[in-house]
């Protein structure tokens, strides 16, 4: 049953999600728990799953039993299982959190709410372990029309945000989809073990050339890299608070993900791409947008919006990380990429609460949130992972992307790093600034923190702590054996 | 809320063109297997000679109860899919491999047969009812919505 994990973990959310539907007409209460044990069974298949991969190797499944050229195949390899694992387990803890939230956000749209997040949550698998450069766009177009749905899900003002999320990420799912088009045409094949045998030896080839750069802006849309980021602060920020931890989770970290493959295993770690616009410097554009998205976030006067350009400058970082070649920084850049999709989760678990239990939205609504103790606690904490101080993950992850960036001995990506560290500390500081002396509001809030607002929140700020105090197993293991070949 | 054709013309050819398209989008789905079609065709056709009573007849005609009652089957093609595709894991085989369903009394071919045929039954369900689920919402946004 081993070798069939990677299916099983496609298809538990995926059959719940469709099943959903039919459940939800006559019981809509039942939505919830099977949606938390479906994710839950995928957590601990993932987990399994990682062991799996850990002990025997990595292994291709192959769908109807046809080997790769004809049939589809998906690859199951170290990276695959960690990135699927750290999914589900943030699914797992945004569907606790919803519980506390949806009640009062989505109103009657809980089933299409369940629905939407567990089939965006299977096809994200679908994206992580697909092996052709053609179901990796087939599973993240689910995966982004569920996304649009989600952002819109309770109405309102969020539809126009989810419009424009809807256009910018159709635009970018052409963009890509033109890029597998060219390669195909190029090389003849769309499965990534065989475009990485042809594509080294034909990087001069304009189709090439063109069809790169493409799925390199087609991606970069979906990853929110800078100047193409514009649909995710309004996406996230009008977001019920129930979907804003899920998706600022998981779709750009996903669309990176699918880069790295491409960069990797399809171009190659040695490939000489310096002829080639824009990927030639992808890791200044990684290290403008790690600035220039902190500089944002400093002027932002909304929390939501703030965290969310937060999260679109450490996805510059990682881009940063991984462009500059070399394992250290790219096992660095994926240990951060891990690390913050769990601070991404724990930010707008704790903005969500905030406006949930406090109404604030904006900064100068923070003076009221002093009072519970663990809430101020655990946004101190995530704050210090943000900014990179030990023991929390984000050090760890930073301190890796330094060293690769010393080791390829290019500076100015180290300034890059340092630059936009202190300017997440400094927008940090302008929150903590507001929530410790801004004005109380008179009434203290009518109703108790639900539990399961409480339990999420702990259990992403155990795991900062433990991606922190674990990091040094956790890089050896990207280090040893999830390295593309040949780097 | 789409009222009913006031033309005879349309209304008796109505009558005679939607069961042909019907018989012709199960034709579609099932010669899939030998020919052109298969499920996702033969469920457009199917959700075709839905709409084409929906827009025909209106919605609320007895004629359209076919396309009132497939709306509520969203989700069962996929299921029906995801149902044939877990049999051949729990026979042994990787997903959708059909030469792992274990049904006695069938060799391989057959075996193959009946599992892709299941599937496309399901495709052409999903696409059908999402077809006529579109209009539905088209239609609804038009006059009786923001009740």
């Amino acid at each position: 049953m081993i070798r069939h994990l990677p299916a099983l973990l496609f298809l538990i959310p995926f059959s719940v999600a469709v099943s959903l539907p039919l459940v939800g007409v006559r019981h809509r209460q039942w939505c919830r728990p099977l949606a938390l044990g479906a994710v839950a069974a995928m957590s601990a298949l993932a987990g399994l799953n990682l062991i799996a991969v850990l002990t025997y190797g990595a292994s291709r499944y192959a769908f109807g039993g046809w080997a790769a050229p004809i049939g589809i195949e998906w690859l199951n390899d170290e990276l695959a299982a960690i990135i699927v694992l750290t999914l589900s387990l943030l699914t797992l803890t945004s569907l606790v959190f919803a519980g506390g939230t949806a009640p009062r956000t989505l109103g009657g749209r809980v089933v299409p709410f369940y629905t939407l997040i567990l089939l965006q949550n299977s096809a994200l698998a679908g994206v992580v372990f697909a092996a052709d450069v053609f179901n990796v766009f087939v599973f993240l177009e689910v995966a982004a029309l569920a996304g649009y749905a989600l952002v819109g899900v309770s109405g309102g003002r969020a539809l126009v945000s989810a419009f424009r999320y809807l256009i910018l990420g159709s635009l970018g799912a052409s963009l890509y989809l033109l890029g597998v088009g060219y390669l195909y045409a190029a090389t003849g094949t769309l499965s990534m073990a065989d475009l990485g045998g042809r594509v080294p030896e034909m990087l001069a080839s304009p189709a090439i050339v063109g069809g790169l750069t493409f799925i390199f802006l087609g991606l970069a849309i979906k990853m929110a890299i800078m100047p193409m980021h514009g649909w995710l602060p309004d996406a996230y920020t009008h977001a019920p608070e129930a979907v804003s931890p899920f998706l600022a989770s998981s779709v750009t970290k996903v669309a990176m993900i699918v880069w790295i493959r491409i960069m990797f295993w399809v171009v190659g770690p040695n490939a000489s791409i310096e002829h080639i616009p824009v990927i030639t410097f992808l890791d200044e554009l990684g290290a403008i947008t790690a600035v220039a998205g902190a500089l944002l976030a400093l002027t932002q006067r909304e929390i939501k919006r703030m965290f969310a350009y937060g999260g679109i400058s450490h996805m510059g970082l990682v881009l940063m990380a991984v462009s500059l070649g070399n394992p250290t920084a790219f096992a660095g850049g994926v240990f951060y990429l891990i690390n913050d999709a769990v601070m991404q989760a724990a930010l707008f678990f704790l903005a969500g609460t905030a406006i949930h239990q406090y109404g604030a939205r904006t900064l100068d609504d923070l003076g009221g949130l002093r009072s519970p103790a663990w809430l101020t606690g655990a946004l101190i904490l995530v704050a210090m992972s943000m900014v990179g101080i030990p023991p929390t993950g984000g050090f760890f992850g930073k301190w890796n992307i330094i060293l690769g960036a010393i080791e390829a001995g290019n500076y100015f990506a180290v300034g890059a790093v340092i630059l936009s560290t202190l300017l997440t500390l400094g927008y940090f500081v302008k929150l903590f600034e507001r929530l410790f002396t801004g004005p109380e509001p008179e009434s203290a809030p009518s109703h108790a923190t639900p539990l399961s607002l409480r339990v999420s929140i702990a259990s992403v700020s155990a795991a900062i702590i433990l991606l922190g105090v674990c990091s040094d197993p956790i890089v050896r293991v990207l280090l040893e054996s999830a390295l593309p070949d040949g780097m | 809320m789409i009222q009913a054709h006031d033309s005879l013309i349309v209304l008796i050819l109505g009558r005679g063109l939607i069961p042909v398209t019907q018989l012709f989008g199960l034709y579609v789905l099932f010669s899939g297997q030998q020919g052109p079609g298969g499920g996702f065709v033969g469920g457009v056709i199917l959700a075709t000679s839905m709409l084409l009573s929906l827009l025909i007849f209106g919605t609320d005609a007895s004629q359209s109860r076919l396309a009132h009652r497939a709306l509520h089957g969203d989700g069962v093609g996929l299921l029906l899919f995801v149902f044939v595709g877990g049999l051949c894991l729990i026979g042994g085989g990787e997903v959708l491999n059909y030469a792992a369903l274990e049904i006695p009394g069938l060799d391989v071919a057959a075996r193959r047969y009946l599992g892709i045929v299941l599937t496309q039954i399901g495709v052409a369900l999903d696409v059908a009812v999402t077809g006529v689920s579109i209009v539905f919402s088209l239609s609804a946004s038009n006059g009786d919505s923001h009740a």
